[in-house]
């Protein structure tokens, strides 16, 4: 078997490897290791001497047996300290006749993963390795930090969830949704961290956008009722539907406006849209699900001139009344605008700029600015593009703006 | 009557077995091989001739949660047992006519192969399982 294959076959299983090996003997911090070292050995040797009839059998067998290694280390050390280690039983009930308490172990392990007592870049990071079955140093490459870091920040996160003495299980059915939330924002963080990153100088072999379209995706198999994981499966497809014209060969941004849309990836349109539009007929929609829908919308025009704004416009209005995020008021701003012309779009800008933040970041001087070109106003634009530039916090941005504005006549 | 038949090993044994030493050798493949083997033909007898109730064996003694009471609230030790201290393995629940009749299935298992010095020290103990509540008050 190729390499390639070998390692999809590894990360595919490997959740269900650790889970199993959890729900069996717990010891989730220690195990996570021993399911990693299996991880690696069967990469070495599957390659050379072919992958075995069972390959999770085989995982979970060879973690199991490193995992007794471990603890038998662990607790000898512990003795010869004097430590003995002892916890709390948790006080948490399980529902009773909660069915789904014994559901998929990779949805248990995201919910783990994704603790409410873990920082944003811990449960990121957590859930790529024990969820994802990336290394420590594919991790660590991916956000651009060093492999220490990378070690420190996963295992204090492990740490954090033994103390916790959380048990291998859902969560109790009436904190599910709530903490269901929280697994979708981390999968979520998980893709614009990896779609920002594609647009640097480097691609590196972990791709954080696929490993979170992967990741959503089985959530969304695992709970295919559930509309907002639709929404969000939907969402990053019909984002990274775009990615081939997303940037030039030499790495500089291309605005929405200007992308070829032949190379946009029309299976991943077709399946983000058959899913939104799924998801939408189940009733009241959540933000993921109101995002995609706009996506949506854009993917499915031939140009920026054929797009249906009034349409994008009011699901921007829904959109603002369950977000207070100033970027999705500021979208909402330059639907208006393309939707009743620039003047009301600028209307909008223009109160958006009474946030103080908001009228010291770079993007409200840059769509003041389009609006502006827009309108017609030259010279205002371009002193606009040039606040922008001021303002902005990366160098492509910057020489972006500053082009725009030299293109752009004084008077 | 029923009977519980225990065999006891410590970690440092389940180690030996697993191929690993310690203080102790590690079992060759083929020491484990034949134990294996004896065990089988051992159960099959016992299941033919109608005296096995049950048997089962315990996964190493690292994997023990020991849970105790701490001011009515549960708590867990984990792994609580020395590496050399024996600890119950394994056991067979045995339906048969008497203890007499028990402790020679027991007694059979000292035909077990095994390593030199484990088989020195091997022992299996055998306790007749009470019938009611009542046989607790003699």
């Amino acid at each position: 078997m190729p390499a390639a294959d070998v390692e999809d076959l590894l990360r595919q299983v490997a959740p269900q490897v650790l889970g199993a090996v959890v729900r069996r003997y717990g010891n989730f911090d220690l195990a996570e290791d021993a399911v990693q070292e299996a991880l690696v050995a069967a990469a070495t040797q599957w390659l050379d001497g072919g992958v075995p009839a069972n390959p999770k059998g085989w995982l979970i067998t060879v973690a199991a047996r490193r995992l007794t290694d471990m603890l038998r280390n662990e607790q000898a050390r512990r003795r010869r300290e004097d430590a003995v280690a002892t916890w709390e039983l948790p006080r948490q009930q399980p529902d009773a006749g909660d069915q789904s308490a014994n559901s998929d172990d990779t949805l248990i392990l995201l919910f783990m993963c994704c603790h409410p007592a873990l920082s944003p870049p811990s449960q990121i990071a957590l859930t790529l390795r024990a969820v994802g079955g990336l290394t420590t140093t594919e991790v660590a490459r991916a956000f651009l930090v060093s492999e220490a870091t990378m070690t420190r920040r996963i295992t204090r996160a492990k740490q954090q969830i033994k103390d916790s003495g959380i048990p291998f299980r859902l969560p109790a059915l009436q904190e599910r949704t709530e903490r269901l939330a929280v697994v979708l924002h981390v999968l979520y963080l998980i893709f614009t961290e990896g779609y920002a990153a594609t647009s640097g100088p480097s691609l590196h072999r972990v791709e954080l956008a696929t490993e979170a379209v992967r990741l959503t995706r089985s959530v969304h198999e695992l709970l295919p009722e559930n509309a907002e994981a639709a929404g969000l499966l939907a969402l990053m497809l019909l984002t990274d539907a775009r990615r081939a014209a997303r940037t030039t060969p030499t790495g500089e941004l291309v605005p929405l406006a200007e992308q070829d849309r032949a190379l946009w990836n029309r299976d991943y349109i077709t399946e983000g849209i058959a899913l939104i539009t799924a998801a939408l007929l189940r009733g009241r929609s959540g933000p993921y699900q109101l995002q995609a829908a706009i996506a949506a919308i854009h993917d499915e025009a031939a140009s920026t001139e054929e797009t249906d704004w009034p349409q994008i416009k009011a699901l921007y209005e829904l959109l603002v009344q369950s977000s207070d995020n100033p970027m999705v008021a500021l979208n909402h701003a330059v639907a208006v605008a393309m939707a009743d012309g620039p003047a009301a779009g600028l209307e909008r800008v223009q109160t958006l700029a009474k946030d103080k933040q908001l009228a010291e970041d770079h993007r409200l001087h840059s769509v003041r600015a389009h609006l502006l070109e827009l309108s017609g106003d030259t010279a205002a634009a371009r002193e606009a593009y040039r606040a922008a530039a001021r303002r902005a916090t990366n160098l492509p941005q910057q020489r972006y703006l500053i082009s725009r504005a030299a293109r752009l006549p004084d008077s | 009557m029923k009977y519980m038949i225990l065999s006891y090993a410590s970690q440092q044994d389940y180690d030996g077995m697993a191929g690993q030493p310690s203080d102790l050798p590690a079992w060759s493949p083929e020491d484990f091989a034949a134990m294996a083997s004896f065990m089988d033909g051992f159960n099959t007898e016992l299941a033919e001739a109608g005296e096995l109730v049950e048997t089962r064996a315990l996964a190493a003694p690292v994997h023990t949660r020991r849970l105790g009471a701490r001011n009515g609230s549960p708590f867990v030790t984990d792994g609580p047992y020395a590496e050399t201290q024996e600890v119950l393995a394994g056991y067979w629940i045995v339906e048969c006519e008497s203890f007499d009749r028990a402790s020679e299935i027991a007694g059979r298992l000292a035909g077990c192969p095994a390593p030199d010095h484990v088989a020195a020290n091997a022992y299996a103990d055998v306790r007749p399982i009470m019938e009611t509540a009542d046989e607790i008050a003699y």
